[in-house]
């Protein structure tokens, strides 16, 4: 739980204040916050894992040297990281452009721009707010959507009664609800 | 990822309002087009070292007047220790010079960097002469930077290039230049070079 009080005492805003004045400890508690997030942004846009890690690394010094230019004024903190991150990785790609890719016939099926720009920016939103799920309650969200487990598997899986599963699944969801709300109207 | 959904109804059971459901109907199906985050892996377990401090900078009118009061002081000192040098000290050389040409990003800017002796401290004392570099449009200053496999490495300092003309900008280096193998300019919060030594 002491992740969760310690989430909602210190807002993602007051961190990168903070890192602005050069705190290493409030970049150390945002990168576990958005690390995965970031991860998961390059991982869409590069699709090489190696790449991927290059530019969340480079994402994360971005966002060190950025902190200053951040006005908590026009705007929370999550819309701006994800700006930053994504022209760190906009700017990786440039800088080492993919290997050339055999062209397809035709248009294809794949989402346009916009599109992608939509589910990834939604993808970041849902990636952020697990992190701020207690440690108790994450796994069964992961068992449940990532594993394909049943209730009575992950009761199995965690040795716990099921019972506590659905509860916390329950209890879960609705913290996600509530960290997401009005994002997915 | 396994391919196998969870089962909305099993996850939230039957004695939800419908509201409520609702609401968690909606968080089911963002996890589920989502998909699982990354794990990050032994590389990225700890964050990155940035190499270059974040110094807080005082608001910008405070800021624009120390600005203006250092560059007085360093002027009358210059001039003071030029005057009182005389003739007895001959303009240091430079034991290395480095030219970079402009990237796309500023295909008409030019620079040469010259590096001079080491100073008794270990720092490497230097020049930054930049043409046709234009003042970025966002107003922020530019960066030069030490770079390393084309990563940026390490911060040398900063400057704001003059509209026209040559700008000529002293710097020093703390590092040893050997660990690296380039340098660039970029815009101060971007990592895309507008000069480099490639």
């Amino acid at each position: 739980m002491e992740r969760v009080d310690h989430a909602a005492a210190v807002t993602d805003s007051e961190l990168i204040e903070r890192i602005a004045g050069g705190d290493r400890t409030a970049f150390e508690e945002l990168y576990g916050r958005y690390a995965r997030a970031v991860l998961g942004l390059a991982l869409r846009r590069l699709g090489d894992r190696g790449r991927a890690e290059d530019a969340t690394q480079e994402a994360f010094v971005s966002i060190w040297r950025s902190a200053r230019t951040y006005d908590p004024r026009r705007g929370a903190g999550a819309p701006w990281l994800y700006a930053v991150a994504r022209n760190a990785i906009t700017d990786g790609l440039r800088r080492r452009p993919e290997p050339t890719a055999e062209l397809q016939d035709g248009p294809g099926d794949e989402p346009g721009p916009a599109e992608r720009a939509e589910s990834s920016w939604a993808a970041w939103q849902v990636h952020r707010a697990l992190e701020v799920l207690p440690d108790h309650e994450r796994p069964v969200i992961e068992l449940a959507y990532w594993r394909g487990l049943s209730q009575s598997e992950i009761a199995k899986e965690l040795d716990l009664p099921l019972g506590t599963v659905k509860t916390r699944t329950r209890s879960a969801l609705a913290r996600l609800a509530g960290v997401l709300e009005g994002e997915l109207e | 990822m396994s391919e196998r959904h969870p089962d909305f109804d099993e996850l939230v059971g039957p004695d939800l309002d419908a509201s409520e459901r609702e609401r968690l109907r909606r968080v089911h199906d963002a996890l589920l087009a989502a998909g699982p985050p990354p794990d990050l892996g032994p590389r990225l377990g700890e964050p990155p070292v940035p190499s270059a401090d974040v110094v807080p900078l005082a608001p910008r009118r405070r800021r624009r007047i120390a600005l203006v009061a250092l560059a007085a002081a360093l002027a009358v000192a210059v001039f003071a220790g030029g005057f009182a040098a005389g003739s007895r000290h001959a303009t240091p050389q430079a034991v290395r010079s480095v030219s970079m040409t402009g990237t796309p990003l500023a295909g008409r800017a030019s620079a040469s960097l010259a590096l001079f002796g080491v100073d008794a401290a270990g720092n490497w004392p230097m020049k930054l002469s930049v043409d046709g570099l234009a003042p970025s449009t966002s107003g922020r200053p530019y960066e030069l930077w030490l770079t390393r496999h084309g990563r940026l490495v390490a911060l040398c300092g900063s400057f704001v290039p003059k509209a026209q003309g040559t700008t000529v900008v002293p710097m020093n280096a703390p590092y040893r230049l050997t660990e690296y193998d380039g340098w660039v300019v970029v815009e101060e919060g971007s990592t895309a070079p507008v000069l480099s030594t490639a």
